[in-house]
């Protein structure tokens, strides 16, 4: 396929996630910053993202699995998941990347339901996390994927504003 | 340890080299916040660590110096630290080294994804210089170099490359594959 059509289905795609709230401005950024000695920066800190995203999540089912939960580690960890959510999500409209604003809100009910002591209700809502995670990397992966057939092509990645 | 390219030795001509020692819990913040200090145009070298306990032994102000002597306890012009961090958050490191009594105490930038006044102040209270709401931006790294008391250049070979230091804890990182199917991290 030519590198003009991949683009073109390129900017369609991500388009569209910008207009669904998947993507923002922080993902112009992220692209920003990636240049000749960073030619895999946006890669690179999506990984890192989905990455320490897996392990808070991790950390949090072995934290709620204990018999006795202790609630203000789960917060804690809610906390940083919430954090490392926002660097994707730009405020004060809070417009989501990576599914952050939706990630966001489920940390909120998250956070609720710590301060409540309800583990059944914390394991709700991981599972939410979980399932707004898988979403939002599914669908990465075929931006990045496109973004590899372009650039596979000879053409170069358009810069989505 | 991690390095980037041109070990120990950039050369940074016609101007000062700005130590930045980075604290921050998350990975994908210290990573961005390298980016952005990179892509800044000034001459950073960035110093990343993922504790306050670790910036303290960047710094020199552990008890215990003799059990990390992989830490050249390097000089550092501005600390950038992150206020919510387990164990030890940005306020307690920012408290420690402002109680250092030493004749150019290094500025501190706390960093913040909550935009709260009681925050703000009680950091400012014991000499932050400024303090930062996450996620940063391109103009907040161009603010850090009012800050900087840069260190005078010295000559050095080597090609012209910032570098930076990526200094984990000894248990903690991942040598998972990268989630994303065909991508690579470099």
């Amino acid at each position: 396929m030519e590198s003009s059509d991949l683009q073109r289905r390129y900017i369609d795609f991500t388009s569209t996630l910008f207009r669904e709230g998947f993507l923002d401005s922080q993902y112009t950024q992220l692209q920003q910053l990636q240049d000749e000695s960073n030619p895999e920066f946006v890669t690179e800190v999506v990984t890192l993202f989905f990455q320490d995203s897996e392990k808070l999540q991790d950390d949090l089912t072995r934290t709620l699995d204990q018999e006795v939960v202790d609630f203000k580690k789960v917060a804690a960890h809610v906390h940083q998941l919430q954090g490392s959510s926002a660097r994707f999500s730009t405020p004060p409209m809070r417009s989501l990347c990576i599914g952050a604003q939706r990630v966001k809100n489920v940390c909120m009910a998250f956070r609720i339901c710590c301060e409540e002591m309800n583990r059944e209700g914390c394991l709700g809502c991981l599972q939410q996390v979980r399932q707004e995670y898988f979403l939002v990397e599914s669908k990465l992966e075929t931006v990045f994927r496109l973004e590899q057939q372009i650039v596979a092509a000879g053409g170069s990645i358009p810069l989505m504003w | 340890m991690e390095e980037g390219e041109g070990s120990n030795g950039g050369v940074f001509e016609g101007g000062l080299e700005v130590r930045v020692l980075v604290v921050d819990d998350s990975p994908v913040e210290r990573r961005m916040v390298e980016g952005l200090l990179k892509k800044s145009g000034a001459m950073f070298q960035v110093i990343a660590v993922d504790s306050g306990k670790r910036a303290m032994e960047v710094l020199g102000l552990t008890d215990d110096k003799a059990e990390h002597p992989t830490v050249d306890h390097q000089k550092v012009d501005i600390i950038l630290t992150d206020y919510s961090m387990p164990e030890m958050t940005g306020y307690d490191l920012l408290k420690t080294v402002k109680e250092q009594s030493c004749r150019k105490p290094i500025p501190v930038i706390i960093m913040s994804s909550e935009n709260e006044p009681q925050r703000i102040s009680r950091c400012r209270a014991i000499g932050a210089e400024d303090f930062i709401l996450k996620p940063l931006q391109t103009n907040d790294v161009l603010r850090l170099r009012s800050y900087a008391r840069p260190t005078e250049l010295s000559p050095r070979t080597g090609t012209k490359r910032k570098m930076t230091l990526e200094l984990m804890a000894e248990n903690s990182g991942s040598d998972r594959r990268p989630r994303l199917a065909g991508l690579a991290v470099s």
